[in-house]
């Protein structure tokens, strides 16, 4: 009699753990050639979170994002909803769900805006995939895309090499988006640009975060603007994990932030 | 990148050794046409000339870093030289090499100076575009170069002491010659014009801050080459005593640079590989038919592109380097891992990265994961 | 004056042959970011391949659709077998592979199909206009034509398809590409047969006039060069202007130029390749490159 009721709690819980290891990196060690960058990382990050991943120059920030997305080899497991991303290529990862914005944003500078964005829905639209459903499912994005990033949709017939930085990685984003990634990761997307701009920037992909629940992972030196809106925040120093927990949390901890960020987090400009 | 430095290093350290490889090879080198029929030392001769200018080129490809697909056209001008020296003025053989060697050195410093300016495929276009031209301006140039018929002269001919024959002879004036080019090249190597080419190569604006002189040096990285490869062409006239401009085709300036390539850019060696290469391989399927010695050629120069890029001479390292790295580590924090499989060791298919090609480059950095080793060094840095 | 138009007029002819093998060129260029010195015998190696269909009884107008099928086919899998392997190492690597593909061309042909000169179909009418005193040979006008058709189909595809989005992307940034979840090899594989048909394409038109034989297109390589070099390697719409250029400078000055003549023609590409890389490397229509000195 009581059997099925256990059956549902353990599917429950089950479901509750897949959800909250949605992300799971396992011993994670991946490099450059001889160069050993990352020396075993373990953290898992849950469904529909924000996760901010900080530390200072060389830390391997970037390595750990392009462990994930393919770009970097590696050794240990990296599982997507129970899919094995280590070993996989990009072009793989991408067939998964995961969308790399990489460091200095990747954009097509010779394609228009809008046909960079028309790229980023490729796995969608592909030869094969040309169903009626799915192109009005692309088109409609490409409108959401544009509602989120008004100034895009002014320049849709621009070359994308003549925007300016902090276009050029809103349309970096907006392509990882019209993947509908269920996994987002986002490489230093404040690098170069304007304090105003980037506070935008992470405006949307908070927005976005909400709206479609989709999980991101943003790898930031400016450790203030990603706690911002990061849920739980990692960070690393020379390869190896030093410290997780709720943004929060980190966040209010000035001296750790001072250590590990070389930030004086306290002196936070208001607004 | 190692390998000339490793060559370098193991002569140093294994000096016993050495020697006796040296008095080896010399005994061998000079018995040699006391036991081969006519027509093999006469491909042995061939070789070695050729090696002569392999090594020049391989001064200005392998250390200097500049990428010449018309070294044919120096290798002519020697020949030429030397056979107009004979036909018209009738100087003697000897006088005639003094003479093809400063001239083309002369030639290649000439040419050394707007080569300044152009990298990589660049370099490589003009060359072949001169290569292409050389025939058709040699057959214009018909009151000294005799036109489409080209010159005939005088082979060397051993002298009455020698109690040789013609085919002894010219092997020994050749091998002796030869010996003396690729000592002269070592000599390069070792010296300030040497070191400075490496350091150019391997990081050119670094090398610059340190003051070498860029422009001067690599200039003279294609005097010198030009030079060997003049001395080259001098030697050719005197073994075969026959000159046509269709001898010196664009195809035999590809030829050189791929035959240095598989004989080994860079190494000590590879220009007498290489030489070796291009000679035995077409005369070895030439006795299929007249089309097979370029088809195996062909074929081969891929296959060891793919299997040894640093070529022949550099597959001992390449392989003794493997085996080292597979080994286990020792590190303190771990226990001792052998590699797995996903760790980012080099692979067959799996290269160094390039560096960038000369202009804006669809070249794909996507997967950053092998390893520089085995590496020709790179043609030229930004 | 008329003689200068029949000189321009026959210059334009062989310039679009040099501007389609040219174009070949550009078109692995941007794929692939090498120059692959084996071009012009691939493209011989079609016109062979076209020569045996109609001379084993197919008619022309059916040997030519099935050649470009198969060049198609060739031009993928040497990308697929040959280029590969050594994408990503030092440049001179792949220089040294594309020798060898040019060696290994030029020796099969010749052991398939001997040394000795053959004749090929002229496709064109012969005879031709005459406007206003000058003869323009209806061969002139149908390779003009021909060229000018083969680069309005490439601007529809690269332009108004999907399949052409998706290779364009892959040339300009192929890690980017991949994050997109392109294959990028097999683009790359697209691109190769796609230059190997626009290559057959230039070796069919010139094989009439230079006759057919192994060393035929040794000598257009060098002008497609020099026309890509003046275009811009990075431009299509560069290697078919450099093209046309290059014929009419290369006919104009073989005629007029006394010193030259027509023996020493093979002087102008490298007076052309020499200008431009001494004056703009980059050619007309190219990118500059960002020198990082």
């Amino acid at each position: 009699m009581s059997e099925p009721t256990t059956d549902r709690t353990e599917a429950e819980a089950s479901e509750a753990s897949a959800e909250a290891e949605f992300l799971r990196v396992s011993g994670l060690h991946a490099g450059y050639g001889q160069a050993r960058v990352l020396q075993g990382l373990d953290f898992t990050v849950a469904r529909g979170e924000v996760c901010a991943i900080l530390g200072p120059n060389g830390a391997g920030k970037t390595t750990t994002l392009r462990a994930l997305s393919g770009m970097v080899r590696g050794r240990g497991s990296v599982t997507l909803n129970g899919s094995e991303l280590l070993g996989r290529s990009p072009e793989q990862a991408a067939r998964l769900g995961v969308a790399h914005v990489p460091e200095g944003r990747g954009t097509f500078n010779d394609l228009t805006v809008e046909e960079n964005l028309r790229i980023g829905a490729h796995l969608r639209t592909g030869l094969g995939r040309r169903s009626r459903g799915e192109r009005a499912a692309v088109a409609a994005d490409l409108e959401r895309i544009y509602d989120h990033f008004p100034k895009l949709r002014q320049r849709s017939r621009q070359a994308a090499g003549s925007l300016s930085g902090g276009e050029q990685q809103m349309l970096a984003i907006g392509r990882a988006l019209m993947l509908r990634p269920s996994l987002l990761l986002l490489d230093e997307p404040s690098l170069g640009l304007a304090p105003l701009v980037t506070r935008e920037l992470f405006e949307i992909v908070r927005a976005v975060n909400e709206e479609e629940r989709t999980t991101v992972v943003v790898v930031e030196q400016n450790a203030q603007l990603a706690l911002d809106i990061a849920h739980r925040a990692h960070v690393l120093e020379a390869g190896r994990l030093v410290l997780s927990g709720p943004a929060a949390q980190i966040r209010e901890d000035g001296q750790v932030a001072e250590v590990y960020l070389g930030v004086s987090v306290h002196t936070r400009k208001a607004g | 990148m190692n390998t000339i430095t490793t060559a370098l290093g193991t002569d140093r350290a294994r000096r016993p050794r050495a020697a006796l490889t040296v008095l080896l090879t010399a005994a061998v080198a000079v018995g040699a046409p006391f036991y081969l029929a006519p027509f093999q030392v006469f491909q042995l001769t061939m070789v070695l000339l050729y090696a002569v200018a392999l090594a020049g080129l391989n001064l200005l490809v392998g250390f200097g870093g500049q990428i010449s697909l018309g070294h044919g056209a120096f290798f002519a001008a020697g020949a030429y030289t030397t056979a107009v020296m004979l036909d018209r003025y009738d100087t003697g053989h000897l006088a005639t090499l003094p003479v093809a060697a400063a001239g083309c050195f002369l030639l290649g410093l000439g040419f050394g100076v707007p080569a300044l300016r152009l990298r990589g495929l660049y370099l490589a276009l003009v060359t072949l575009s001169f290569a292409v031209f050389l025939p058709p301006l040699l057959k214009r140039l018909e009151p000294v170069t005799g036109g489409s018929m080209g010159l005939t002269v005088d082979k060397l001919q051993p002298p009455a002491w020698s109690g040789l024959a013609e085919d002894q002879w010219m092997y020994f004036v050749v091998l002796a010659v030869t010996a003396v080019a690729l000592l002269l090249a070592r000599n390069l190597l070792r010296s300030r014009v040497g070191r400075a080419l490496l350091a150019v190569r391997d990081n050119e604006s670094a090398a610059e801050v340190m003051g070498v002189r860029l422009s001067l040096h690599k200039t003279l990285a294609f005097a010198w080459s030009a030079m060997f490869a003049g001395v080259a062409g001098c030697l050719y006239t005197w073994v075969i005593g026959f000159v046509s401009p269709d001898s010196f085709s664009f195809v035999l300036s590809i030829t050189l640079l791929a035959g240095l390539v598989v004989g080994g850019l860079g190494s000590l060696y590879g220009p007498l590989l290489g030489a070796a290469f291009v000679m035995y391989v077409p005369s070895v399927s030439q006795d299929l038919s007249e089309a097979a010695p370029g088809v195996v050629f062909g074929l081969l120069i891929i296959t060891v592109m793919f299997v040894a890029p640093t070529g022949l001479a550099g597959l001992p390292g390449r392989v003794l380097g493997a085996v080292a790295r597979r080994l286990p580590r020792t590190t303190t924090t771990r226990a001792p891992i052998p590699e797995a499989a996903p760790a980012p060791d080099a692979e067959p298919e799996s290269r160094a990265e390039s560096g960038p090609p000369v202009t804006l480059t669809p070249a794909d950095p996507a997967v950053v994961d092998a390893e520089p080793v085995g590496a020709p060094p790179r043609t030229e840095k930004e | 004056m008329t003689d200068l138009l029949q000189q321009v007029v026959e210059g334009l002819g062989s310039g679009a042959v040099y501007a389609s093998l040219a174009l070949a060129l550009v078109l692995i260029y941007r794929f692939t970011g090498i120059v692959n010195f084996a071009q012009g015998e691939l493209a011989m190696l079609s016109t062979y391949v076209a020569w045996q269909l109609v001379a084993s009884g197919m008619p022309f107008w059916l040997a030519l659709p099935v050649t470009l099928a198969v060049s198609f086919a060739g031009g993928m899998l040497v990308e697929r077998i040959v280029i590969r392997p050594v994408q990503g190492a030092p440049e001179l690597t792949v220089v040294i592979v594309t020798v060898g593909l040019f060696i290994f061309v030029n020796a099969l042909a010749g052991l398939i199909w001997s040394f000795t000169v053959k004749d090929f179909p002229q496709p064109f009418p012969d005879g031709g206009l005459d406007l206003a005193g000058v003869r323009v040979d209806w061969s002139a006008l149908g390779i003009i034509g021909v060229v000018a058709v083969v680069m309005g189909l490439l601007y529809l595809l690269f332009q108004h398809t999907s399949t052409g989005l998706v290779m364009r992307a892959v040339a300009g940034n192929p890690a980017s590409a991949r994050l997109s979840g392109i294959r990028v090899g097999r683009v790359l594989m697209l691109g190769w047969g796609l230059a190997a048909t626009v290559g057959a394409v230039s070796g069919v038109l010139v094989a009439p006039v230079l006759f057919l034989e192994p060393n035929m297109m040794g000598g257009v390589l060098i002008y497609a060069f020099a026309a890509a070099t003046l275009g811009g390697f990075d431009s299509p719409v560069g290697a078919v202007v450099g093209g046309l250029f290059v014929g009419v400078a290369e006919t104009l000055t073989g005629a007029y130029v006394g010193v030259i003549g027509a023996d020493l023609k093979v002087g102008v590409p490298l007076v052309i390749i020499l200008a431009v890389l001494l004056v703009r490397p980059q050619g007309l229509f190219g990118r500059a490159a960002v020198e990082r000195a």
